[in-house]
């Protein structure tokens, strides 16, 4: 072998040596996000705990399968169903799962908890975003890390995308990676994709489960307009627009929505459509996904403090108060989903006696006296039939 | 249906291996382009097929 082929044989070695220690490097911390689980801690009032797969077999042994928490107060009354994480990368939406989960108590009724709605997209981080993986959470206990995921399922779960996705059963064409998105699969089909099950599964729990409330925890951009905001399907639109009110006049200010009758796929179009519950969505404020923020770090998803976006904000360019000083912290996104929670459950309650649901959990104010690690229960002490992993 | 879709995936899945072997193939053994900066463009783009294949990314 001549010199100059030893040498180029020995660039290429050298080439592909350091891709594979790119590679690693890269797929240790890709492997890290796609396996780490979060602990969560369920209140004693726990009846049942169930994984997704109950309700569509073939989602068992996949990253579409999750938990689903029953809280049963025994005493006859309407169910409500709160879910979060249908957008992992809008990470104050599972907390708030979390912290009701763990810390709910439930007088009369039922109430449904879905922390996350796609675990597999729990896996994954927003691609080209340059996201950290994690955010922490500090508690008297320790430092929590929670994931920061993706808006679509992981395409390790779910691969090829269709070159256009159609909705089922409307037949509308949508953007190719939303048939990885479980805010536009409602309302699924047991036999469709990964997510269109997903979703198909959580339909069915709505409709088997008789829930007269159903709540999906969101959070939105500052600068789109679909902030701070319920958005409410026809027949819920009424206790939505009281409960607006209520919030804005006592607590934060909060629109209220009517959701389009023609934008298919979305949780508070489909639920209302597919089943006879009331569906809700909600949203906050989170500078973490708007388009003119500085660093993507870990802490400006929990504080939510932006210099872009406060001078956005004095050039009136966001939907929404918004200033540097006080950011939009993780404290007062969950603070707000619970509250928001609460008093549109209030207004069911009012308006329909008979599906009344009495169930409290950790309050906006609380939230922002105490923040969200006060309300994190410690694993190791916990009981253990309590403890799971998500 | 969703037998279907796993036959679609897991031929995806091959084809990525595939992809794979032909970039490691074309790394040592091509007639064109025999240059460095080409060594390290058909070294980077493995990692993306690797990973996949994997089941890391």
């Amino acid at each position: 072998m001549s010199l100059k082929m030893e040498k180029s044989l020995l660039v290429k070695i050298i080439a592909l040596v350091c891709a594979l220690v790119l590679a690693c490097l890269a797929g240790i911390e890709f492997y890290d996000h796609r396996h780490t689980k979060e602990t969560v801690v369920a209140a004693e009032g726990l009846t049942e705990m169930h994984m997704l797969s109950e309700w569509v077999p073939s989602l068992k042994g996949t990253f579409g399968d999750t938990p689903v928490f029953f809280f049963d107060s025994g005493v006859e009354g309407g169910t409500i169903l709160y879910v979060g994480g249908t957008h992992p990368y809008e990470p104050a939406a599972s907390l708030s799962a979390y912290v009701l989960l763990e810390n709910i108590k439930v007088e009369k009724g039922r109430a449904i908890v879905i922390p996350q709605a796609n675990r597999s997209a729990t896996t994954t981080g927003m691609l080209g975003n340059a996201y950290p993986s994690f955010y922490e959470v500090e508690t008297d206990w320790g430092t929590v890390k929670f994931k920061n995921g993706d808006r679509w399922a992981n395409p390790l779960d779910s691969w090829p995308d269709p070159f256009t996705y159609v909705h089922y059963p409307s037949n509308v064409s949508l953007t190719y990676q939303d048939i990885r998105n479980v805010n536009r699969c409602y309302p699924g089909r047991p036999d469709g994709s990964l997510i269109e099950r997903v979703c198909f599964g959580i339909m069915e729990i709505i409709r088997n489960e008789k829930v007269d409330m159903a709540i999906d925890s969101h959070e939105a951009a500052v600068m789109y307009p679909v902030v701070e905001t319920y958005v409410a399907h026809d027949r819920a639109l009424d206790m939505a627009m009281m409960a607006s009110m209520s919030l804005s006049a006592e607590k934060f200010y909060m629109k209220c929505e009517a959701s389009p009758k023609n934008l298919r796929g979305l949780s508070h179009r489909e639920w209302g459509d597919f089943s006879d519950t009331l569906a809700v969505l909600m949203e906050t404020p989170q500078p973490f996904t708007d388009w003119i923020v500085g660093p993507m770090t870990p802490t400006l998803q929990t504080e939510g403090k932006d210099e872009f976006l406060d001078t956005a904000a004095k050039h009136g360019l966001t939907y929404v108060d918004y200033n540097d000083d006080f950011g939009s912290p993780i404290r007062y996104r969950v603070g707000r989903h619970l509250s928001g929670a609460q008093e549109v459950i209030s207004w069911m309650n009012q308006m329909m006696p008979e599906k009344e649901v009495l169930v409290s959990w950790p309050t906006y104010e609380e939230l922002m006296e105490k923040d969200c690690g006060y309300f994190l229960h410690d694993p190791a002490k916990a009981d253990p039939s309590r403890v799971f992993d998500i | 249906m969703v037998f279907l879709q796993n036959v679609i995936y897991y031929i995806y899945m091959a084809f990525a291996a595939i992809s794979g072997f032909f970039l490691v193939k074309q790394l040592f053994k091509r007639e064109k382009h025999k240059g460095i900066v080409n060594d390290i463009i058909y070294a980077y783009c493995i990692i993306p097929f690797l990973l996949r294949i994997l089941q890391i990314k």
